[in-house]
């Protein structure tokens, strides 16, 4: 089987899409500079690339509100203009009439259409129960969760029963819950036989497509399944646990044969190789002979990732990462509590925002606050930074614990916020002369620091551009060289990377390892819980309080179930029995695969599991139990904290 | 000092605002375009004039001067004569029945007093139940008073002087007095009153309107918990934030009064430091609303509705497109906490007649602390925003 062909069991052979040298030119620019690729019935085909790498212009054209500059486009081995009654087309922004119900906005979709009302109604209510959404259909649309509003939309596009859905980037911004929701939901429909095409910037959906294609500045440079392409690196990944992580990731990256790549965690270093055995060899001579200790060594499959950054980086892309120049080091302080929130309530009028939480970071170190949409995140690090007081509680910040609104604890702090830190109407050279001369810098070091911005945001010679027309992932970074131009000693960062792409994102970790090594304290939000891994600590968020705290490995170790893989002839089926039995979060489908988590002993499970499905006539392919993955962890501690609060309610 | 308050920080918060302000290109058209379509619209358009009053006439001297005042009043077009009265009584019962709209007394000895060079009272009567007309009439009487004395003191003939007109009967329901404040105006240049009144009313809801926009801005691009987290105090972004707008709504000040000058060929008699006193304290008032507005507000659309519901009652009870006089009796003092109406008596005053701050010290002093009053207000509700 070539990489090209889909795996054996999905879809019945017929190709839905197919994409034959496409390009796209714009205004001067290449968009889409000849692709190539075929999605069969039944197939969720990933398109996963970067900002800019084409992926928005592609879609368009396949929803037949583009033409292509050369090329074909083909759905159903009909031009994709005139298949547009076969196609469910979702964009960035999901055009839904806030002002309406949920019921109302799916009549209405269906009105248009001209569909029957009581073909609405059925449509509509089937879609609702699949989407666990049939409670809402009075709701105002303008007043549902994010994740809920992603849903909706689907449905919407689902009520004309198209055969292909188009869904571009469909879960930027929304919670880890929520969006494993939105996942298993299209593995059901893609089952079903509805063909899905997704476009995401993020690797860990990927894993849930049938097949992926890497794309990049308008060219697919490798497609196949998550697995065929962690296959194609030929290499292994191991883990290395060590206290010495920063000097370790120094010696091993240096140009060693063998060592493909060296990425750091936050309490681990992943080192990919070519071959386990040799390669744990020469790790561990390596930090041997630098005096570094090594408390263990795993071997796993690589990451998506590392085949994502392995490609772009045969390519010749690499993002840099240029030495920060710190004039200005923490080191002393280090280890000393930067942060130290004791007991913080927050209320909002009636609403407890926030309850008892309380967190400590110290100089050199990173945190990560998680949680879904609403937990209350954005209040603690408001809290937390001084924006807003708490209503009980007390805060330490930057060695000062009564005011902390003071001029002089400004100074210290940095700050980027989720998506507005940098004026668009200023060019990025104002910005960054803005920001270096609010917090006091001389001339001289804005134009060090200034430098040395451009140089990391690769946007050398471009600094008289306006900030407002440069793509997302850009910005974020300019952003983020803005907020740490005055070498703050404590550093909060809301969501840093949402919309940045593996490469660039990988940049961001090494600056803010590199800040932390420092002596820099720093807090981090964010969804996106493969980041989350780059955390020394973490502090998993439900409904206001902390309910997990401990490093990466911590939190997983300290998970009391088991995750159990299971393959089968009928996963969608197989799905539904297995949902029954248990709690609906236990269950969820990635691609053809079905994930389970059960408190119980791992081997029992599985017998019962085959013995379940046996019943109902479905065979078990195979069953075996899996590593957490810090998603998983995530859910499960969600899931059963809200699960406490429904006890504790009654 | 001077080093410390625009070196850094505060250079820095400026720099930012004015190179905010410099790519706003509709803060740019905002500033000339109002301004000057305002001004040639109400200048030009809003002509305030008043033709065919029927004018009542009660004429006890029956001389060739009181026949001569009496053509002069309906030759100017605004009154036509309806007929003759015995006395001030019944011409008051004819424009309470609304047989006439005015009505003029001429006493007895009206050119025996005038050659002898005493000044002689004139009794008008008009009908308030139309308050602008009244008004306006009220305004072409004493205009044509005016012009028939400079007319007879040119002539070297008679040496009168009108400076009082006539009471008016107390039982008489809707009759006013006269107020001289056209005689200044002595063409009857109805564009002169408006061109004056718009001057301020662009001040204020022009500067409110720039204001709000620049200052909601900030909130509506999400960049405010940025720029609070960093050391500048809430007072520095207050006024980085306040001063670009200061010297460009000045700039707007000095447009508008070139645009005056050359196109309504406006006097300038007085002093127009005064004039600009009062206009800079009028943009800072203008400042402080839009300031005080876009604290309520999210968005910019969401400010210019808010301004909706200001700028009526603002620019209607400010005297400067109507008289305050026309205005119902409980509604004028309420005008006196209207900044607009300040400046539009400050501008008439020292451009019209040219008089001096000895005169004009209550309307500037009132000016001065509605904009203080306002500014505190507004920079109060911005801080706790902010904080």
């Amino acid at each position: 089987m070539t990489p090209a062909e889909p795996p054996s069991g999905i879809g019945n052979g017929a190709v839905a899409i197919r994409v034959a040298g496409l390009q796209k030119n714009y205004a001067g620019v290449k968009a889409v500079r000849g692709i190539d690729f075929e999605v069969r019935k039944g197939e969720i085909f990933g398109l996963i690339g970067p900002d800019g790498a084409g992926k928005t212009t592609t879609f368009q054209i396949l929803a037949g509100v583009m033409e292509a500059t050369a090329g074909t486009a083909t759905i159903f081995n009909m031009a994709a203009r005139e298949a547009r009654q076969e196609t469910g087309y979702l964009t960035q922004t999901f055009s839904l009439y806030p002002d309406l119900t949920v019921a109302e906005n799916i009549r209405y979709v269906g009105d248009l259409r001209l569909i029957p009302r009581a073909e609405i109604e059925l449509r509509g209510n089937r879609y609702l129960t699949m989407f666990d959404m049939d409670r809402f259909t009075d709701r105002l649309a303008g007043r549902l969760s994010g994740g809920m509003k992603q849903k909706l939309a689907l449905a919407c596009a689902l009520v004309a029963q198209p055969q292909v859905l188009l869904l571009d980037e469909p879960t930027t911004g929304v919670d880890p819950v929520s969006r494993r929701e939105f996942w298993d939901t299209l593995a059901h429909l893609a089952i079903d036989g509805l063909t899905i095409l997704v476009a995401t910037p993020y690797l860990d959906e990927a894993e849930r497509c049938h097949r992926v294609a890497l794309m990049h500045e308008g060219t697919i440079h490798q497609t196949g399944t998550p697995s065929e392409l962690r296959g194609s690196l030929g290499a292994k990944r191991l883990e290395v646990h060590t206290a010495a992580l920063s000097e370790a990731e120094d010696v091993l990256s240096g140009h060693h044969d063998g060592i493909l790549d060296v990425q750091r965690f936050g309490d681990r270093l992943d080192v990919i190789v070519r071959e386990p055995v040799e390669g744990q060899r020469q790790v561990k001579l390596l930090l041997g002979a630098a005096n570094i200790a090594i408390d263990s060594v795993r071997v796993d499959e690589p990451a998506l990732e590392n085949t994502f950054v392995a490609t772009l980086r045969a390519i010749g892309r690499e993002v840099k990462s240029p030495r920060y120049p710190g004039l200005h080091p923490h080191r002393d302080i280090m280890g000393q509590i930067a942060i130290g929130a004791t007991n913080l309530t927050r209320h909002f009028g009636a609403f407890t925002a926030v309850q008892d939480v309380s967190v400590e970071v110290k100089y050199g170190e990173i945190y990560g606050l998680l949680g879904a949409n609403g937990a209350g995140k954005t209040t603690t690090i408001k809290m937390l930074c001084g924006l807003i007081e708490p209503s009980t509680g007390r805060m330490e910040l930057a060695g000062e614990s009564g005011s902390l609104r003071s001029r002089e604890v400004r100074q210290k702090l940095g700050y980027m916020s989720q998506k507005f830190s940098l004026y668009d109407d200023l060019t990025i050279s104002e910005n960054l002369n803005f920001f270096g001369g609010v917090y006091g810098l001389s001339s001289d070091e804005i134009e060090t620091k200034k430098r040395w911005v451009l140089e990391f945001a690769g946007l050398e010679g471009k600094e008289t551009a306006l900030t407002g027309s440069l793509p997302g992932g850009w910005k974020q970074r300019v952003a983020f060289g803005a907020s740490i131009m005055h070498e703050p000693s404590v550093l909060f960062l809301d969501e840093p990377t949402s919309g940045v792409d593996p490469l660039a994102r990988r940049a961001f970790w090494r600056m803010i390892n590199q800040l932390a090594d420092m002596g820099t304290a720093i807090l981090v939000t964010t969804h996106y819980l493969e980041e989350a891994e780059q955390c020394n600590r973490l502090g998993f968020m439900v409904a206001g309080s902390i309910v997990a705290e401990g490093t990466p490995g911590g939190v997983k170790r300290a998970q009391t179930g088991h995750l159990i893989e299971t393959i089968t002839t009928e996963p969608q089926r197989a799905a539904d029995i297995l949902r029954t039995d248990g709690e609906r979060w236990r269950i969820s489908l990635f691609g053809d695969r079905i994930h389970n988590v059960t408190d119980g002993d791992a081997e029992t499970s599985m017998r019962e599991t085959r013995a379940t499905l046996a019943a109902a006539g479905i065979g078990v392919l195979e069953a075996r139990e899996i590593p957490w993955s810090l998603e998983d962890v995530f859910i499960a501690v969600v899931e059963k904290a809200k699960r406490e609060e429904r006890l504790a309610a009654k | 000092m001077i080093a410390k308050l625009f070196g850094g920080r505060m250079a820095a918060l400026l720099g930012k605002e004015f190179a905010q302000i410099g790519r706003d290109k509709r803060l740019r058209i905002s500033l000339i375009l109002p301004p000057t379509l305002q001004l040639l619209l109400f200048g030009f358009a809003l002509n305030a004039t008043v033709d065919n009053l029927r004018l009542g006439i009660v004429d006890f001297d029956h001389s060739r001067e009181s026949r001569d005042l009496i053509a002069a009043m309906t030759q100017s077009g605004a009154f036509r004569s309806a007929g003759a009265f015995t006395s001030a009584e019944t011409l008051g019962t004819g424009i309470s029945q609304g047989k006439v709209d005015a009505g003029i007394v001429l006493p007895v000895n009206f050119s025996k007093d005038l050659h002898r060079g005493h000044q002689v009272g004139v009794q008008v009567l008009l009908n308030a139940m139309n308050a602008n007309t009244a008004a306006i009439a009220q305004g072409y009487t004493q205009g044509v008073l005016g012009t028939w004395n400079q007319v007879m003191l040119k002539s070297g003939s008679l040496h009168a002087r009108f400076t009082q007109i006539g009471a008016v009967p107390r039982d008489l329901r809707g009759i006013v007095t006269l107020h001289p404040a056209f005689i200044f105006n002595p063409g009857l240049v109805s564009s002169w009153f408006v061109v004056t009144g718009t001057f301020g009313l662009l001040l204020i809801l022009n500067g409110s309107l720039v204001a709000s926009a620049a200052m909601v801005k900030e909130r509506e691009a999400g960049t405010v918990e940025q720029l609070l987290m960093t050391p500048a105090g809430t007072g520095e972004i207050i006024v980085a934030k306040i001063a670009p707008l200061f010297v460009l709504l000045c700039g707007m000040v000095l447009f508008a009064t070139t645009l005056i000058k050359v196109v309504f060929q406006i006097p300038f008699r007085g002093n127009l430091v005064i004039v600009f006193l009062g206009a800079a304290l009028c943009v800072l008032c203008g400042i402080a609303i839009g300031t005080f507005l876009a604290t309520f507000t999210r968005t910019a659309r969401q400010a210019q509705l808010m301004s909706f519901f200001v700028n009526p009652p603002l620019s209607s009870l400010s005297g400067a497109l109507t008289p305050v006089e026309a205005m119902p009796h409980w509604m004028q003092p309420l005008t006196i906490l209207n900044p607009i109406r300040h400046f539009g008596v400050i501008t008439r005053a020292a451009l019209l007649k040219g008089s001096s701050i000895d005169i004009l010290w209550p309307n500037i002093l009132a000016l001065a602390a509605i904009t203080l009053v306002l500014l505190s207000l507004s920079v109060w509700r911005f801080r706790k925003q902010l904080g």
